[in-house]
């Protein structure tokens, strides 16, 4: 990027030519960043591989395990449930962010009064906390007093009712609906930023041929979103792997009988509960190893449409 | 790029009918959309202002009447939730917490953010690709060995510690960004402050940091967002109540006393309006920096 005449040299050797060229003032410049990365990034990242191949109540000496907690993993059911919730969470999030974020996106990308603020307002629970946005749904889905079993009644639909966090069949899908609501907003607004690129010249070509909107959509404003679709992925993807303990946590705990239960917060209570430091650390790296699996297969595929964005 | 339309399509009607009827259609189309924006602030504006309503009521009216504003408004909900919720100490924390963490942030990212786009050195290729390999590992998936760590130097419970460890945790992609406004600067600015005998450092704070301010706005605006509703590594790192941020306050408070609705609607209340009411007034700045940030990567 700067190409910038070379200041005069006199030193020959590698050394001398590090410091004083810009080496040592670029030295000095990412120290800090490199000392906190180090301790709190790096550190840590190396220490759970090492800490995973062993076992470790926290206290005592630890002993060399091998990969048996690698091994012990693959036959707890309770971890290939959270697994399992989580890839089902994963999904599920992800097709729902995008379809419903294009769309109403679509919906604000139009001339309309009061635009501003339908855009402020669907972009509000983006800056409300997880635990802020758990807590509240966590009252909606109140099967008592809360507001979603009382508008059922008050639109004669009393029979829809639901224990909604209580029923191991439909937890999971309650939680799923919370966390869209929370960045449903946020997905609008890139996919909006999106559609005010597409130069309205295609659209007016594909209007002079007769195209109805159902066909401009499909052949103008979709084949021109896809880099924007990608980055709505990406930014899903990685949230909705690791950004789901607070609201798990705060809704249902993981229950009933573990059918909320993710990889995180299984993790978690492995850890502080049962003390098997070792096993939580390994069940880190193994969702460390998905989210970087799948983070670098959809890059590889963008790269291959080439959409370099 | 994809074909805009296919021509077979373009079998015209009279051009005059055609505005016509697309005028009828196009108030119908409005109507709709009208209506669906409406359904949409009700699913996103009405649950915050049920809570707001909630928040004033008694606690017989908050079972009489679950959908209406409150009758008369009970302001000694806020008074009790303040109290018992033990706001005061929390509040401080979240901003002694999220504030430190802002500042080493900004400290540290910009002059390594600098030397990654405009100093030539050995190893930059291997700095940048380590940041960018960074942001693809989540701290969420470390937190054991990073508990271990922060126990290790003695920084549980301890919150200027858990401001470096937030710090850190944000650095890559802050790293990333301000690189990518440090490159876009022009070249001959520097060149000209360096025949004048300015050091690199002089150079970074009086000329090149003042024309990336809309970099740091946007690095401060995602790690404030992070970092002052994080409940997750604050919960790792922050056992003891005296020492707890909002977040942690609150569930606390909601495990504890889990029948005083309108307390919690109160708390719910204090905590999230002034946020919400900083973002309308700077919803402009916000959502232009959030969107720039998500399409340059």
């Amino acid at each position: 990027m700067s190409t910038r005449p070379q200041e005069a040299a006199p030193s020959t050797s590698r050394f001398g030519r590090f410091v004083s060229g810009d080496g040592a003032v670029a030295f000095v410049m990412i120290l800090p960043a490199a000392i906190l990365f180090g301790l709190f990034y790096l550190w840590p990242f190396v220490n759970g591989f090492w800490l995973s191949l062993h076992n470790w109540d926290g206290f005592s000496d630890p002993i060399w395990a091998g990969f048996s907690n690698y091994q012990r993993l693959t036959h707890d059911r309770i971890f290939l449930g959270a697994l399992r919730n989580n890839l089902i969470f994963v999904v599920a999030v992800v097709v729902l962010k995008n379809v419903l974020g294009l769309g109403l996106a679509l919906l604000l990308n139009r001339a309309l009064i009061g635009r501003t603020f339908f855009r402020a307002a669907a972009f509000i629970p983006v800056t409300m906390s997880f635990v802020a946005v758990g807590l509240l749904w966590s009252w909606i889905y109140n099967p008592v007093f809360g507001l979603l079993n009382g508008a059922l009644d008050l639109f004669g639909l009393g029979g829809l009712k639901q224990s909604w966090l209580g029923d191991a069949d439909i937890a999971l899908y309650s939680i799923i609906v919370v966390d869209v609501w929370k960045w449903l907003g946020f997905h609008a607004v890139i996919y909006l930023a999106g559609l005010q690129t597409i130069p309205s010249e295609l659209y007016e070509s594909a209007k002079m041929d007769g195209a109805g909107p159902v066909q401009r959509f499909w052949h103008v404003t979709l084949p021109m979103m896809m880099p924007i679709v990608f980055i709505n992925t990406i930014l899903g993807l990685s949230g909705a792997f690791v950004r789901n303990f607070d609201i798990v946590y705060v809704l249902t705990k993981g229950g009933p009988n573990h059918a909320t239960e993710v990889v995180l917060t299984y993790m978690m209570s492995k850890a502080f509960q049962d003390g098997a430091m070792s096993y939580a650390a390994a069940i880190g790296y193994v969702l460390f190893l998905i989210v970087g699996l799948a983070s670098v297969g959809l890059l590889a595929l963008m790269r291959r449409q080439r959409l370099d964005v | 790029m994809s074909t805009a339309a296919n021509p077979s399509l373009s079998l015209g009607n009279g051009m005059a009918s055609h505005r016509r009827r697309l005028g009828a259609r196009g108030i119908l189309e409005l109507a709709g959309i009208y209506a669906a924006l409406v359904l949409v602030l009700m699913e996103t504006i009405y649950p915050l202002l049920w809570v707001l309503f909630g928040s004033l009521k008694t606690k017989q009216e908050m079972l009489s009447n679950i959908w209406g504003p409150p009758s008369s408004l009970v302001f000694q909900n806020y008074v009790d939730a303040w109290r018992i919720a033990g706001m005061g100490s929390r509040i401080v924390s979240s901003i002694f917490v999220t504030g430190s963490a802002l500042i080493i942030l900004v400290v540290v990212a910009t002059p390594c953010a600098y030397a990654l786009a405009r100093l030539r050195f050995p190893g930059r290729g291997l700095v940048l690709a380590v940041a960018v390999a960074a942001m693809l590992v989540p701290p969420q998936v470390m937190a054991i060995p990073l508990f271990m760590v922060a126990r290790d130097l003695g920084l549980i419970n301890n919150r200027l510690g858990i401001a470096f460890v937030y710090a850190a945790t944000s650095l890559p992609l802050s790293v990333f960004i301000l690189r990518s406004f440090f490159v876009t600067l022009p070249a001959d600015l520097e060149d000209a402050a360096r025949v004048d005998g300015a050091s690199r450092l002089a150079i970074l704070i009086h000329i090149m940091l003042p024309l990336i301010r809309p970099g740091v706005a946007l690095i401060l605006i995602f790690g404030f967002i992070e970092i002052w509703n994080d409940f997750f590594l604050a919960f790792l790192l922050l056992r003891d109540p005296s020492v707890q941020t909002i977040p942690l306050g609150l569930v606390s408070f909601f495990q504890q006393y889990d029948s005083l609705w309108t307390l919690y609607f109160a708390a719910l209340t204090i905590t999230t309006l002034p946020v919400i009411v900083v973002f309308i007034a700077m919803q402009r700045q916000f959502i232009a920096g959030l969107t720039a940030g998500a399409v340059k990567g």
